[in-house]
Order: C-alpha cells, then sequence, then structure tokens
C-alpha cells in the first residue's frame, strides 16, 4: 500500500489552498485526490468577479482565483491525481479510491484533509408539489450548463431562493438573453451577499419577492409555469395570494449542503448546525489526523475565507504528521445561544500555548445594532459591538483563549 | 403481421411479453411512453406483498399469493435484487387488535405462509424498537422488497433476448377485428396480431371498450410517496404499517407505512384519492403533508424512532407521485374477453400489481397457449444476466471490473456510485436508455442524495456522445422534454 504523509481529499479552492500551506511548510509527500479531471472544482464554472479581494486584495473572477492556485501547485509540482474518486476512508486512515488509469487504489495516510465541498439542495428535499418535467434546475447545475458546456437552460426563468448561485445566476441569464421573470424568497430576507442583490437583481431591474415560495410546478414535458404564493408568519403559502408565472425554467437556489458521505463512512460525527464535521480549534475531527476545512466543514459565503481556513487547516496537519500538534487533554465544548447558528470550532483544547481561536458563525436572523457575547460557563469572557448582521454574511471573531474555563456559548444580545 | 402484440410495457405486459416468448410466436410490445416502466410500475412502494389483507376469493388475493412465491426464482434468473423483509402491521388499540386478527383470518384464507399474529414481545423479537403504544400486530414473513425499475426492464431485456420486439412512443388510437385478425392503428402505422393483450395501465380501459361491449371505467387513484436518505439503511428491516382503519375492499390504501428499500433509502406512504388524469403522477401539497403529519404524529410507534428520535425531515431527498389503475370492483380483470375472442385483460392492476405481475403473466399466457395451442419454444433462455451494480462490488470485484473495462474506474454518479461503465451500458442495454430519466431509472445515476445536481450535465454529455446527436437534442424523458434550449452566444439561426 502506498504511503503519504498528508492526503488531500478534494482538490477545489480548499484542498489546493490545504496542500499548498502544507508543503510550504515542509511535508512535501502530500497528495491531493480529485474526482474531476481538472483543479479548481466549482470555481471553475464562477466566471463573474467578486473573488480575492481579502486574499489577494485584487477583484478577481472564480476561475482566475482557481488559476493562482492551479499554477502554484503546478510550479511547486505538488502531487496531484484526477479523476479520482474517493470511495471510502477508514478510521486508521486508509483511503479506497478508483481511476481509469490506476484502477483500485488504497492509501494509507498519515493525516487527511477533507476539502470536499458542499451540494445544493435539490427539488426533492424542498418537495415542492406538481409535476416533474424538463427545465428544473439547481443554479449550480445550471452554471455548469452555461459556463463549461456552453448551453442555455432556458428563455423564461423564475428562481426560487435568493442564495448567491442564483442571483448570479439571474444576472447571466439577463446577459445572455434569457428573461428573469421573478426570484422568490421564502424569507423576509436575503440569503446572499447584500453585494449581489444590488449587481445582480437591482442594476437589471429583475424583481425580488420576499415572503413568496413556489407552491407548485407545472408542465408535463417542459416547465410550462410555476405557482408562487405569499407565506403567512409560519412560512405557510396564503392560498389567495397564489399566482401562476408562465416560464419555462425554474432555478433553486435554496441553500447548499456540506458534502459528507466520506466523512460519515469514517464514522466521524457531524454537527446537526453545520452539516460538517465537528471540529476542535485545530480543524481536527474526532479521529485524530483527519482534518476538515472549507465548504465540506461548513458553507462559507466568500472563497477567500475558505482559503484562509483550508490554509490553517493544513499547517495544523503538518504538525500533526510531525508530532509537534498540541496536545491537550481539556478540551471545552461550543454551544450555540441565542441568534447563532452553524459555529465553529465545536471544541477548544486548553493549555497548548495558542493565545486566541477563531470563531465563525452566523446569525440564524437579521440583526441591527447588537453586541455578540461569549461566555464561558455564565461569565462574560468577551463582546464586541456589530452594527448589522445578516445570515447571508459570516462573521468571525478572534478571541483569546486564556479566560475560557468551561463549555463556551455565543450568543446574540440585541441592543 | 404478429402472433401476440401486447399493449403496455409495465410489470403486467413485460411478464406477459416474457412468458409468451416460452413459445414459438411472433410478439410485440407497444408503449406509447418514451421508455418502459413508466406508469403505475414505475410509481409505486416497490413492496412484494404477503397477500395477508387481500380479500379472500379475490383476483387479487390468488395472485397477489401465486406471485409472491414466484420472486425468488424469478430475481434470480433476471438479477433483480429481492428481499424477503418481512411485513409487520402493527396495533395500537384493541380496536386494532381485532382488526389484526381479522387480517390472520385473511391471511389464513389466502394461504399465505407462516403469518403470526404477535404480542408487542413477540414484535420487538422481530424488529427491536416498537414505541411504547404499540400493542402487538401481524407478521408476514413472505413479505418482501424488490427494485421495481430493474424488474420490468430485466424482464423486458429478458423478452426482447428472446427475440419479442419493442416499440415505444406508440400509441394506439383503434383497434379492430378484420378478417379474424386484430388491426390496430397507431402513430407509427398499423399492425396486426392474433392475438392481443391489454396491459394498458390507467388506459386499459379505452382499449377494452374499443373492442368489447362490456366496457368499464378505471378510476384513476394517486398516492404519493417520499423517500429518506440511505442513512438509515440498517436501521430498519421489515416493511412496517399501522392497522388500516378500513381493510382492502372497503378502503383506499393499506394505511401509512414506512417501507424500506433495496437501495437502501426508506420510502413513506402512501396516501390514495382519485383524480381524473390517469397521467397526472404530479405530487400534491395535501398527499405529501397527508404523509408528513402523519408520521410527525407516529413516529414515536415505529422501531427507528430508537435510533432516530423525530421525523427527519432535512433527510428526505425525494417525492414522487404514483398513479394506480382502480376499478369499481376492486378486483382485477384477468382473461380472455368473452366478446372478443383472442383479446386478452390484464386490467385493474393496482397494488398488489407489481407482486401479482409476474404470476397474471404466467397465468394468462398458458391459458392463451392452452386454449389456442401455442408450440413450445424449446429454445427460450430465462436469464438475463448482467454485471453486479459496482456500488455492490467488493475491491476485488471492482479491480477486475476496472481492468477488463476502465470505464469502471470513472465515477459519474458519487452519491450512487454509478460509473460510466454503466451508463453507457444503460444506452446501450437491449431497450436502450435514451433520456436522462431512462439513464437513472437503470443504473440510479441522480437518484441520490444530490438528485443529480452533480451528475445530470455529464449523463447527458455522454447520452449526447452515445448516441451521436447533439447535446441539444436530449431530453429529460422523452419528446417535448429537452433539457438545454440552446447554444450560448448563437441566435436562434444559427442553431
Amino acid at each position: 500500500m502506498q504511503e503519504i504523509d498528508i492526503v488531500i481529499i478534494g482538490g477545489g479552492c480548499s484542498g489546493m489552498s490545504a496542500a499548498l500551506s502544507a508543503y510550504k511548510k515542509g511535508v512535501k509527500n502530500v497528495l491531493i485526490l480529485e474526482r474531476n479531471a481538472y483543479l479548481g472544482g466549482v470555481l471553475k464554472q464562477c466566471i463573474h468577479n467578486g473573488f480575492g479581494i481579502h486574499r489577494f486584495h485584487k477583484d478577481l473572477t472564480g476561475t482566475e482565483y482557481a488559476k493562482k492556485y492551479i499554477d502554484e501547485i503546478d510550479d511547486n509540482q505538488i502531487p496531484y491525481l484526477l479523476e479520482t474518486a474517493v470511495l471510502d476512508i477508514s478510521k486508521d486512515r486508509v483511503i479506497t479510491a478508483i481511476s481509469p488509469s490506476k484502477s483500485l487504489i488504497k492509501i494509507q495516510a498519515k493525516a487527511i484533509i477533507l476539502a470536499m465541498g458542499c451540494r445544493e439542495r435539490s427539488r426533492g428535499a424542498l418537495m415542492i408539489p406538481g409535476t416533474r418535467p424538463a427545465g428544473i434546475f439547481s443554479a449550480g447545475t445550471a452554471q455548469k450548463y452555461m459556463n463549461l458546456e456552453g448551453y442555455m437552460v432556458g428563455k423564461k426563468i423564475v428562481i426560487l431562493g435568493s442564495g448567491d448561485i442564483g442571483l448570479i445566476m439571474a444576472r447571466q441569464f439577463t446577459l445572455e438573453g434569457a428573461k428573469v421573470l421573478a426570484v422568490a424568497e421564502i424569507m423576509s430576507y436575503s440569503g446572499g451577499l447584500r453585494r449581489n442583490i444590488v449587481q445582480c437583481l437591482e442594476d437589471f431591474n429583475i424583481p425580488l419577492y420576499f415572503n413568496t415560495t413556489v407552491t407548485k410546478i407545472e408542465g408535463l414535458r417542459r416547465v410550462s409555469g410555476v405557482w408562487l404564493a405569499s407565506v403567512d408568519k409560519h412560512k405557510q403559502p396564503i392560498p389567495s395570494t397564489m399566482r401562476l408565472i408562465e416560464c419555462d425554467t425554474l432555478i433553486l437556489s435554496v441553500g447548499l449542503i456540506p458534502e459528507n458521505e466520506l466523512t460519515i463512512s469514517a464514522g466521524i460525527p457531524i454537527s446537526e448546525s453545520t452539516g460538517g464535521a465537528i471540529v476542535n480549534d485545530s480543524f481536527q475531527t474526532n479521529i485524530p489526523g483527519i482534518f476538515a476545512c472549507g465548504n465540506a466543514l461548513h458553507v462559507h459565503d466568500l472563497v477567500d475565507y475558505v482559503s484562509f481556513e483550508s490554509e490553517a487547516a493544513g499547517e495544523n496537519a503538518v504538525d500533526y504528521v510531525s508530532s509537534t500538534s498540541p496536545i491537550s487533554n481539556d478540551t471545552i465544548r461550543v454551544t450555540e445561544g441565542f441568534g447563532i447558528r452553524g459555529a465553529v470550532p465545536h471544541k477548544i483544547q486548553l493549555n497548548t500555548g495558542k493565545e486566541k481561536v477563531k470563531f465563525q458563525f452566523r446569525p440564524d436572523r437579521p440583526f441591527g445594532p447588537s453586541l455578540v457575547n461569549i461566555y464561558s460557563e455564565n461569565e462574560c469572557i468577551y463582546s464586541t459591538k456589530k452594527q448589522v448582521m445578516t445570515p447571508g454574511e459570516m462573521c468571525e471573531l478572534s478571541v483569546p483563549i486564556k479566560n475560557m474555563k468551561e463549555d463556551i456559548r455565543i450568543e446574540v444580545v440585541p441592543t | 403481421m404478429f402472433d401476440a402484440i401486447v399493449i403496455g410495457a409495465g410489470i403486467s405486459g413485460a411478464s406477459i411479453a416474457r412468458e409468451l416468448a416460452r413459445y414459438k410466436l411472433k410478439i410485440l410490445v407497444l408503449e406509447k411512453a418514451s421508455d418502459i416502466c413508466v406508469g403505475t410500475s414505475r410509481g409505486n412502494s416497490a413492496t412484494v406483498h404477503s397477500g395477508h389483507d387481500t380479500l379472500p376469493g379475490s383476483k387479487k388475493a390468488y395472485f397477489n399469493v401465486l406471485g409472491n412465491a414466484m420472486y425468488e426464482v424469478l430475481c434470480q434468473e433476471l438479477s433483480v435484487p429481492f428481499m424477503r423483509n418481512g411485513t409487520i402491521v402493527f396495533a395500537t388499540t384493541e380496536k386494532d387488535m381485532e382488526t389484526i386478527y381479522n387480517l390472520k383470518e385473511r391471511a389464513d384464507a389466502n394461504k399465505v405462509p407462516d403469518v403470526q399474529v404477535l404480542d408487542r414481545k413477540g414484535l420487538i423479537k422481530i424488529e427491536a424498537g416498537f414505541g411504547n403504544d404499540v400493542l402487538g400486530g401481524l407478521y408476514a414473513p413472505t413479505g418482501g422488497i424488490v427494485c421495481p425499475y430493474t424488474l420490468v426492464t430485466h424482464t423486458c431485456y429478458n423478452a426482447a433476448k428472446n427475440g419479442v420486439e419493442f416499440l415505444l412512443n406508440t400509441e394506439v388510437s383503434h383497434i379492430k377485428k378484420v378478417n379474424g385478425m386484430w388491426l390496430i392503428n397507431t402513430n407509427h402505422g398499423n399492425f396486426t396480431a392474433k392475438y392481443v393483450f391489454n396491459c394498458a395501465g390507467t388506459h386499459a380501459d379505452i382499449i377494452n371498450n374499443m373492442v368489447s361491449s362490456k366496457s368499464f371505467k378505471i378510476i384513476p387513484r394517486k398516492g404519493e410517496h417520499i423517500v429518506l436518505d440511505k442513512r438509515f439503511a440498517n436501521l430498519v428491516k421489515a416493511t412496517i404499517s399501522q392497522t388500516p382503519t378500513d381493510l382492502p375492499g372497503g378502503g383506499h390504501t393499506k394505511g401509512m407505512g414506512m417501507m424500506p428499500s433495496v437501495d437502501g433509502t426508506l420510502i413513506l406512504g402512501c396516501p390514495a384519492y382519485e383524480v381524473e388524469d390517469p397521467d397526472d403522477s404530479s405530487t400534491q401539497e395535501n398527499g405529501l403533508n397527508q404523509i408528513i403529519n402523519y408520521f410527525v404524529q407516529y413516529w414515536n410507534c415505529f422501531p427507528i424512532s430508537k435510533d432516530i428520535p423525530q421525523f427527519p425531515k432535512k433527510d428526505i431527498i425525494n417525492c414522487f407521485g404514483g398513479v394506480r389503475a382502480h376499478l369499481d370492483t376492486d378486483d382485477f380483470i384477468i382473461g380472455e374477453v368473452e366478446d372478443a375472442p383472442g383479446f386478452f385483460n390484464a386490467v385493474g392492476i393496482e397494488s398488489p400489481g407489481l407482486t401479482a405481475g409476474p404470476a397474471i403473466g404466467r397465468y394468462l399466457v398458458t391459458e392463451a397457449a392452452n386454449k389456442y395451442g401455442f408450440e413450445k419454444n424449446f429454445n427460450f433462455y430465462p436469464h438475463y444476466i448482467c454485471k453486479k451494480p459496482f456500488r455492490e462490488m467488493n475491491d476485488s470485484e471492482r479491480i477486475e471490473a476496472i481492468h477488463e473495462n476502465p470505464d469502471y474506474g470513472k465515477l459519474i454518479c458519487r452519491c450512487e456510485q454509478v460509473t460510466l461503465a454503466e451508463i453507457k451500458a444503460a444506452i446501450h442495454a437491449p431497450i436502450g436508455a435514451s433520456s436522462i430519466d431512462a439513464v437513472k431509472m437503470r443504473t440510479r445515476a441522480g437518484m441520490g442524495r444530490c438528485q443529480g445536481g452533480f451528475c445530470s450535465p455529464e449523463v447527458l454529455r455522454i447520452l449526447a456522445d452515445e448516441l451521436g446527436v447533439t447535446p441539444l437534442e436530449i431530453t429529460q424523458r422523452g419528446e417535448g422534454s429537452n433539457v438545454l434550449v440552446g447554444r450560448i452566444g448563437c441566435s436562434e439561426k444559427e442553431e
């Protein structure tokens, strides 16, 4: 069996960032496994800009952002295998993968970094009633057809959900000559970035309806229309508001789910809140030597933060492999208090010599001016002011560890 | 000219076609849809019923029990996944227990083997985890589960390999007797045959009424199902339902139930209500809510609640509707039509139709063969052999498969672990897949958690490559359901 120090699963932004940082920190025996025939993952289909402002202080397209990493991977001759799909990871870090050229391979890894990214929530998961015609796409699938394959998916389009990919696609459909008739959002606020609402909808006069959802899909062969309805405060459609919009396409941009089939196969517990692995402040899962980062750990708003996080995970994997990781028997839990969801990390190791821990989370609803407080047991050990917080944007806090004693709780206190 | 024409390629039509192939006959199957197995045979609970609840003396009871017993051999011959996982009907009230004893009487009258009435303790021995409200129930060990898509497609493939011809997208418009032969008009020309088998599902009344004065009306009945993620695969073994308030022969459904599938998902369903349109397999909010509300309320009764304490709404991966062909007599019509000799009906094949289908096929063809003296075809080959799905192979089988064909090393659908080799095989099968849904039904590509989000563009491209057409011509499921509408940057003229 082949032995590798650090195997990175996934060659998207997260995997490449982790591999590069591990390599630069001195572990040369690394390997990226990528199931596609190219590195870069979903960035390759993101031909719009807005990438890299934090990481490179430049406004890049997704493809340009990916290229920076791919070039660096190639310049450093970091090994990767393409068209290689990982089927299984065992508790003792044996990876089983297949590829047409290498057949079935088994790799014993000293450390593994899980960087599989995320997938889109489907129509089936939403249980939208109606027929099952052609013309229903998740936003990312439509993006793939358009930007990687070069085909239009529809002409008269309704978008459900105001997630970022849906907003980006609304603009692109319009630029390519299709008509976006409506964007419907069941919540009273958008799940996307403010800048995307302005640049992708408002600039093109595309109507965005809040508190509105799709209640039924019509059409036998191709979508012929969708029913929109306003929802009440329990998110139930109000029958008197139902209206039929004639269209040939329904695009779903209704949330992303971290990809964790492999994580589960290794027996690693998953957080109900993030949908990703439960990790400590080193991004290490419950299995020593297996780390998780990027959108496989929790869904990020900007790729820049995926890079930062994955670079940290890569360095931590190096520490683990070279037996210099902090060893601590004193671990405390992090819980989500009022107004908080998707908090990472889930556990913090004490007495490791590390000074600060970086928390990432999202508010579970929009907040105006408020405090974000961090409690250790019931004592507030950290507090910071936020003017505005929305679920579409991730929050990050760097908090000193020294005052942490008992279980940690993060909470929003509106002021 | 054909000896026999079968109208409809669901479980009944497929079974009849395959049974006919045991005789020296020239056989044609006409299917109006763009693929085989698209009607009731596609949208159902994939259950092989034991026959414990059908009305004694009915055709449903007879063919259910007979069909159930055929499944081991049939599924072995045709390489179809099948499992006798057992069926449990649980009771929560004393009144339910009375019904359970009634079911036991029915089961005995129907000669269903080994059915037992169990108290709570006995039930828990069979399947641990029943809720505190569960008093006892009925256990029918011969209940099973099957993959209906594989069963119908492989039955058709086997028939095709034995010389049966299939015509898809072919809708029958008229049938009449001309010079002692049946003349069938379709959108793809006229066909004649000595014998016609009507297996037209929810349209079987229209077909029957073309030839017989004994007309009847199919009442299309619909029900939704909800599919839960594979992660529960090993948590439930038996097919479990609550005691129905009405028994079949008086009620609309077997009651709500939880059906494990051979593919590891859990199916929840299903309501039943009448609809106008015999092709209306859409899902309705009411039907879906009925399932959700039921399982939210009664989740604790089901054994799965010991591991998953609450109804896991987050783990719903899909829902689907199915239409069934109901007759007001609440029974199948099976046999030669009195005033139309040579014309055979397999009609009203609603639940337990999937179970009964193979037995209906054997019975009806044997009747016809005896009456009309069909000559045995000694070259009939009963097996359809295919490689097991990649997802079920062990490491050494996988190495061997990739060695033989490197396409086995290219994973296309990651949720269901479907490889390029399997998708190509589906496209080039005896009745090949020509649409995304047809590939999905044959391989499960797109049936998993992401519902084709990642693999559908790849499947589309493979279809275009293998069929030698442009991606623009590839459909979701047949004519008019094209997935893509044009090339980027081209005006419509250039396309």
